[in-house]
């Protein structure tokens, strides 16, 4: 069902939770029988779970608003003593502590030259894929480059050689759905290696630059934000292409 | 117009200001320092004279304005009332002075190696004194004298002239007069790999006859180089003897191995 | 803030496939992006996008007195910003040298090389003469705003008609275009600006020039080693030539360069005219027949 902002969305659950594009109100005194009604804050499609407790809106947008727990493709800004700045496109730029990668300890201070098979971005420009770690409107994002739990790396760290295709946030999740056409399609033709953020940023490499370029074009053409080709005319523009 | 009156090249093959077409106006060179700048130069090419302080490198007065791997350049020109025939103040903001600050720290960028100096800013001044024309020639030379003079890293020399095209005939080195009357360019060029690293062009012409005025225009910037690497010389010569040292001069071979004048 | 500089993969895979003469978009290294143009229903307003890159440009004309020193001639102003609106790269106040060079280059192309008569916008000597103002909105940035500016404006200029005006004696009569056709404005010739981008031969190539793109995207644009403006016109006349420091240059490089842009102005310039003609054939009924 297609949403408009300020409509009324009339879900009710005991425990309910709100996702993104859902907000409720307060309007007087809420009771048991009407409770504080909650409206939509954006465009797009309403959606819940199937035991209608969890409610959210499905759009697509180009800002990246950070999100615990969500894969990220960044660009480091600056290096500091404890860690690095990194631009993952939302408001404020990130920060990554040198201490979140694996293998990494306060004792073990990471070092560059001591640790040549860390992942550690080695100079400003680099890209790395993290992970959010924390996620406050009031503070600025954190990232991490392992996983809290094990404390192992998880292909999380630095991005090295590739390139990067800037695209829309739906755009990602259609990557990371592995029933979307478009990777197995590429995947066909050639190796090649992903790593898709969500945060509108998708960082692709093959042997080939021809099919790189390939890959980054079909990106664009099937962005929903950008070309919105279907599985057919994406695969009629990857068989244009010479790869 | 007042200035069609006066023929740009006359009947004897003589421009209005007495030159020969393809004959440069005289240099003239002074390397003294001038107040607290690191280096200085003032250059006078007829009558446009132009006076180059550089500063730096040295920190960045804003620090958002740094960058991590190289030093920033960062030109101001200044122009004096009294520089031209009628005395005109120009304001801070004028596009023209802007722009020409643009233009010579585009031109400098590549040739200052900024990579030595991460995290610091490298400040050249320019303030023109005269003006009769070729304006960027006289600003772009000066900047480089400055520039060795304040010992700070290049590639090479940049050596600019201009350069018009009168009916079909070339001109080099164009006054005021001139300049109003003529397509005219300015080329700027690295003498040691004969290498062009500007050139700009502002009004028609044929590209046949740009190619003509392009390439003789390349020669006689290898001409100013001369000049500027003789009056560098004779400065490096004198701070040598100054020092005391006992082999007074610098190496008397460049480096091209011709034997140049020890003086 | 301004958006971070391209990341290292970014700028080393740019380099490489350069090298092999690949261009991430699928174009062919001196091949520009077709131009799209779109008229509005006003005469001389029209949009121009090269790829995502999108200029608007606007013509206004109205009566004013001539300055003292050019009583016979017209007046042209240019009006340009560079609005946040482009790309977050622009603010608003102090111009940034990218926007002062852009409108320079406008100003060179436009209005200095003599593109209008600008006699021919007199009306009355000393009295009465033609304003034109030319406004350009830049709506977005994908690299190479100074190509899609100057078409733009170029175009406009092209396609603009002011109203006819009769003097008798000292009295001005302006006629509205619906008693007289507007008439078109007095055009020495047709300038179109064209940019390449530099970037450095691949290091086991065995040649020391330096590779040459057209049309540079926002990413070439910010990555490449040196850019050279060319405006001239079909008839092989250069009009602005500007190369600003940037990688240097044999004169044999150069002067290929400009052979390219000399053919490929024939180009753009045929695309002009058959887009203004196709424009003015369904125009016709409407504004011609009185």
């Amino acid at each position: 069902m297609n949403i408009l902002p300020g409509e009324q969305v009339n879900a009710q659950h005991s425990k309910l939770k709100l996702g993104p594009g859902l907000l409720q109100i307060s309007v007087g005194n809420a009771s048991e029988s009407a409770p504080q009604p909650i409206i939509a804050t954006r465009a797009g499609t309403l959606k819940h779970s199937s035991n209608r407790s969890k409610w959210w809106i499905e759009s697509n947008s180009r800002r990246y608003v950070p999100a615990a727990q969500e894969a990220v493709v960044g660009i480091v800004l600056q290096r500091l003593g404890e860690g690095y700045r990194v631009d993952i496109g939302t408001a404020h730029s990130a920060s990554l502590d040198s201490l979140a990668f694996e293998g990494a300890t306060k004792r073990n201070k990471p070092n560059l030259k001591a640790f040549p098979l860390l992942s550690f971005p080695a100079c400003v420009g680099s890209l790395v894929y993290a992970r959010v770690s924390l996620a406050h409107k009031d503070m600025e994002p954190e990232l991490e480059c392992f996983d809290a739990q094990t404390r192992k790396a998880e292909q999380f760290g630095e991005l090295k050689g590739g390139f990067l295709v800037r695209c829309s946030l739906q755009m990602c999740r259609n990557l990371l759905d592995p029933k979307y056409f478009l990777l197995p399609l590429l995947g066909v033709k050639f190796p090649l290696e992903a790593a898709v953020g969500v945060n509108g940023r998708v960082w692709i490499n093959a042997k080939e630059p021809k099919q790189i370029i390939a890959m980054a074009r079909c990106i664009e053409a099937a962005d929903p934000d950008g070309g919105g080709q279907d599985e057919i005319a994406t695969k009629k523009l990857l068989d244009t292409l010479d790869v | 117009m007042a200035s069609s009156r006066i023929e740009v090249l006359n009947q004897g093959g003589y421009r209005s200001d007495g030159r020969k077409q393809h004959e440069l106006r005289s240099i003239a060179i002074d390397l003294a320092p001038q107040g607290v700048a690191d280096g200085a130069a003032t250059i006078t090419h007829g009558l446009t004279t132009v006076l180059v302080s550089v500063f730096g490198p040295r920190e960045a007065k804003l620090r958002s304005q740094t960058l991590h791997d190289r030093a920033t350049i960062s030109v101001e020109v200044g122009v004096a009332a009294f520089s031209t025939g009628e005395r005109r103040k120009r304001s801070k903001g004028d596009k023209r002075l802007l722009e020409l600050a643009s233009t010579i720290k585009a031109t400098f960028e590549p040739v200052i190696q900024t990579a030595l100096y991460p995290r610091s800013q490298i400040d050249i001044y320019l303030h023109v004194l005269e003006q009769d024309g070729s304006l960027l020639q006289t600003c772009i030379n000066g900047t480089t004298l400055a520039l060795i003079n304040a010992g700070i890293p290049l590639l090479d020399f940049v050596c600019a002239v201009s350069g018009g095209v009168h009916v079909a005939s070339p001109l080099l080195d164009l006054n005021q007069l001139e300049e109003n009357d003529v397509p005219h360019l300015t080329l700027a060029l690295m003498p040691k790999t004969k290498k062009i690293t500007l050139v700009t062009m502002e009004t028609r012409l044929h590209v046949e006859r740009f190619e003509e005025i392009f390439r003789l225009a390349a020669r006689a910037a290898e001409v100013i180089h001369q000049e500027m690497r003789a009056a560098i010389r004779i400065k490096a010569n004198t701070l040598v003897a100054s020092m005391g040292s006992t082999r007074a001069t610098v190496d008397g071979t460049d480096r091209d191995g011709n034997h140049m004048d020890e003086d | 803030m301004r958006p971070p500089s391209p990341s290292i993969p970014e700028k080393e895979f740019i380099q490489i496939s350069l090298q092999q003469s690949l261009r991430i978009d699928g174009r062919q290294m001196l091949e520009q992006r077709e131009p799209s143009i779109t008229f509005g229903p006003e005469l001389g307003w029209v949009e121009c996008g090269l790829g995502k890159t999108k200029v608007i440009a606007q013509i206004e004309a109205k009566i004013v007195k001539p300055t003292p020193e050019r009583p016979y001639e017209g007046i042209i102003t240019i009006h340009s910003e560079l609005s946040p609106m482009a790309s977050t790269e622009y603010d608003t106040g102090r111009p940034t040298e990218e926007e002062v060079t852009i409108t320079r280059m406008l100003d060179k192309v436009i209005r200095r090389s003599d593109t209008i008569d600008k006699e021919s916008l007199c009306i009355l000597a000393k009295r009465r003469v033609w304003h034109l103002r030319l406004t350009l909105h830049f709506l977005s940035d994908d690299g190479n705003m100074l190509d899609c500016g100057c078409l733009a404006g170029i175009i406009a200029l092209k396609h603009f008609r002011r109203p006819e005006v009769e003097v008798i004696g000292d009295d001005v009569t302006i006629h509205p275009p619906t008693e007289r056709a507007p008439v078109p404005l007095a055009m020495h010739h047709t300038p179109l600006c064209l940019t390449f981008a530099f970037f450095p031969p691949s290091p086991t190539s065995d040649t020391t020039s330096a590779l040459v793109l057209l049309d540079p995207s926002y990413l070439e644009q910010r990555l490449s080693t040196g850019l050279m403006s060319v405006a001239l016109n079909a008839q092989r006349e250069l009009c602005v030539v500007h190369k600003l420091g940037g990688v240097p240059m044999e004169i044999g490089e150069v002067m290929g360069v400009l052979d390219i842009a000399v053919k490929r102005a024939k180009e753009l310039n045929r695309l002009v005219e058959d887009k203004l003609e196709e424009d003015w054939n369904t125009r016709k009924r409407i504004v011609e027949v009185r």
